[in-house]
């Protein structure tokens, strides 16, 4: 069974700037696809590219195969609720859907059903100008819906719901994934999506870093990550940064490096001449292992001058260099 | 298409700024039947002061009080693009319609019919007010009705391609106090100033072309600015109309080209 969404070696350029580099990805039927990455890294120009609100520089972005602009009357395929400031104020909640449904030849019965299923049936007349953070976002819900689509993509949709209407989100996520639909579903907080996801893709400036089941992203949480023990913990930070590593700082004196194996921090601690009291393998949170793998590439430029304030490395052959390929603390994904 | 010319015609009614403008349109139109009624005879007739208009030419201009009301079916153009991307609609417009000289064309149908509703609207408010008053005076109604069909089509094209020129304005400048700006700055101004330096430019600007089209005959029947001290030479009403057709399309097929390869972002 091929895919619902494709994406592959999708880039975006605004002029010098590349927004999404080289991006290849697979949304299955019948499963929620989280999209995650903070805050521009893309996500949103890639959703757009999908939906083709925004000219793709290189690779292809299909629905079964086909882009969106070729797709006859897309919206009875694909739903999208993407922002949910696109709304005339002056204009009636009904009269949005309405708008909507006569273009894409959808009977007007279908937009009192739609209300009723995002539980706005009550407010339907109501201008949208009136309507609340969480009403607008359900309406934008609403609108994807009209076409009874078989592809949901929703961007950052728990943005400005109150915990309820996450809760209520996330039922919702779930029915229409247990109807087989295929979601994607964008956001920078795994936390929000964990209970909701059956797949990740995690993208960092414009580029993949690992696609792979919320389940295997669990496992590697649980298992790897080391605590380490010191009284030099800046200076142990400050080495981590260094060498691109993501590390955090838990208390005055302890440091934990989550995917690190002690057959790679070892060397290095000792190559640093770090005074070690103790060195604890440690699960990490998964929200840990999402910060490690986003941030992790946001740390010093390789090859670059070390940070200010970073001690000269007092031992002969100067630096170590990056561990090699699949010894490293990155084992789980391509970097 | 069809489906997406009755979508825009719901965008545009559920909307209270059409209604505002057709009301200033009506009011505009009042006025200018005021005006008509208040000019002073231009010859010493038997009895001196109002005018009662009675003369073929009079009538005409009478019942093509409300010509400048293009300017209306103008704006109205200019909105019904500009809105969508002023409120950020245009997203759901493109998800809908993603081929996007579809969206543009369905806007220029659609700005085509309500220059035609609105000209509608505007003659019957001319018929009303300016009958009334005619009969007042004691002029005939019926000679008025009579002069009806010289003038009506010619209006209802005037304005229908107006609001063409309106979307293809609205599609090349998306920012809304913009194309605003442009097009009032234009036809207030601007073509004042080029047709007071350059006469002969007036029969190749849109207002010089609409009242080609209108065929509302003489000076100051309308839209005819300037024409009472000078005569301002016109084209025949189907160059005009033709003119006026291809400033609309021009400007909507540079605009559904710079659409087409913007991002929405």
């Amino acid at each position: 069974m091929p895919s619902a969404i494709e994406v592959h070696g999708l880039t975006k350029r605004f002029g010098e700037v590349v927004a999404v580099d080289n991006l290849s990805f697979e949304v299955a039927a019948g499963r929620v696809t989280g999209f995650l990455g903070p805050n521009g890294s893309g996500k949103t120009t890639t959703l757009r590219m999908l939906l083709g609100l925004v000219n793709i520089t290189g690779g292809t972005a299909t629905f079964g195969g086909r882009p969106y602009r070729s797709i006859e009357k897309p919206v009875h395929h694909v739903g999208a609720v993407l922002e949910a400031t696109s709304f005339h104020p002056g204009r009636r909640a009904e009269d949005h859907l309405k708008m909507v449904a006569l273009a894409a030849g959808i009977p007007f019965t279908r937009v009192d059903e739609t209300l009723e299923l995002v539980g706005l049936a009550d407010v339907g007349r109501r201008r949208v100008g009136k309507f609340s953070l969480g009403m607008r976002q359900r309406l934008e819900l609403a609108t994807a819906l009209l076409g009874d689509p078989e592809i949901l993509i929703l961007d950052e949709p728990a943005n400005g719901l109150d915990p309820q209407g996450i809760q209520w989100l996330r039922l919702f996520i779930r029915h229409q994934a247990s109807t087989g639909r295929a979601v994607l579903v964008s956001s920078h907080l795994l936390s929000e999506m964990e209970e909701t996801v059956d797949d990740v893709v995690i993208i960092s400036q414009g580029k993949l870093v690992l696609q792979t089941t919320l389940a295997d992203l669990a496992t590697q949480a649980g298992a790897a990550g080391m605590r380490v023990r010191t009284p030099e913990a800046q200076r142990l930070m400050q080495v981590l940064q260094y060498l691109q590593v993501y590390g955090r700082q838990t208390g005055p004196d302890t440091v934990v490096i989550d995917r690190a194996t002690p057959e790679w921090l070892g060397p290095v601690l000792a190559q640093y001449q770090i005074v070690t009291y103790e060195l604890v393998p440690e699960g990490a949170g998964l929200e840990q292992v999402f910060l490690s793998l986003t941030t992790g590439f946001d740390a010093a430029v390789p090859g670059g001058p070390a940070p200010t304030g970073f001690p000269a490395p007092t031992v002969a052959g100067g630096l170590p260099p990056l561990p090699p390929d699949g010894s490293g603390p990155f084992t789980g994904g391509p970097s | 298409m069809i489906a997406v010319v009755r979508s825009e015609w719901l965008k545009l009614r559920t909307t209270l700024v059409p209604w505002v403008l057709g009301g200033i349109a009506i009011l505009v139109t009042g006025l200018r039947i005021l005006t008509i009624f208040l000019q002073q005879p231009d010859f010493a007739g038997p009895s001196a002061g109002y005018i009662v208009p009675h003369t073929t030419v009079q009538l005409r201009n009478l019942v093509g009080a409300g010509l400048s009301g293009y300017l209306f079916a103008l704006l109205l153009g200019v909105l019904c693009i500009t809105t969508e991307y002023r409120h950020k609609t245009v997203t759901t417009a493109f998800l809908v319609t993603p081929r996007r000289w579809v969206f543009v064309g369905g806007k220029l149908i659609l700005a085509a019919l309500a220059g035609i509703g609105l000209c509608l609207v505007v003659v019957a408010t001319t018929l009303i007010g300016g009958g009334i008053t005619l009969v007042a005076r004691g002029g005939s109604f019926s000679a008025l009705l009579g002069q009806v069909p010289a003038v009506l089509p010619g209006m209802l094209l005037a304005f229908a391609l107006f609001g063409i020129l309106g979307v293809g304005i609205g599609s090349v400048l998306t920012n809304q106090i913009a194309a605003i700006a442009v097009s009032l700055g234009w036809f207030i101004i601007g073509e004042t100033i080029l047709v007071g330096l350059v006469h002969s430019a007036y029969k190749w600007v849109p207002s010089g072309a609409a009242t080609a089209v209108a065929n509302v005959t003489a000076s100051g029947a309308g839209g005819g600015r300037g024409a009472d001290s000078i005569t301002l030479a016109i084209f025949n009403w189907w160059q005009g109309g033709l003119l006026l057709l291809a400033y609309g399309l021009i400007f909507a097929g540079i605009g559904s080209y710079i659409i087409t390869r913007r991002d929405v972002t």
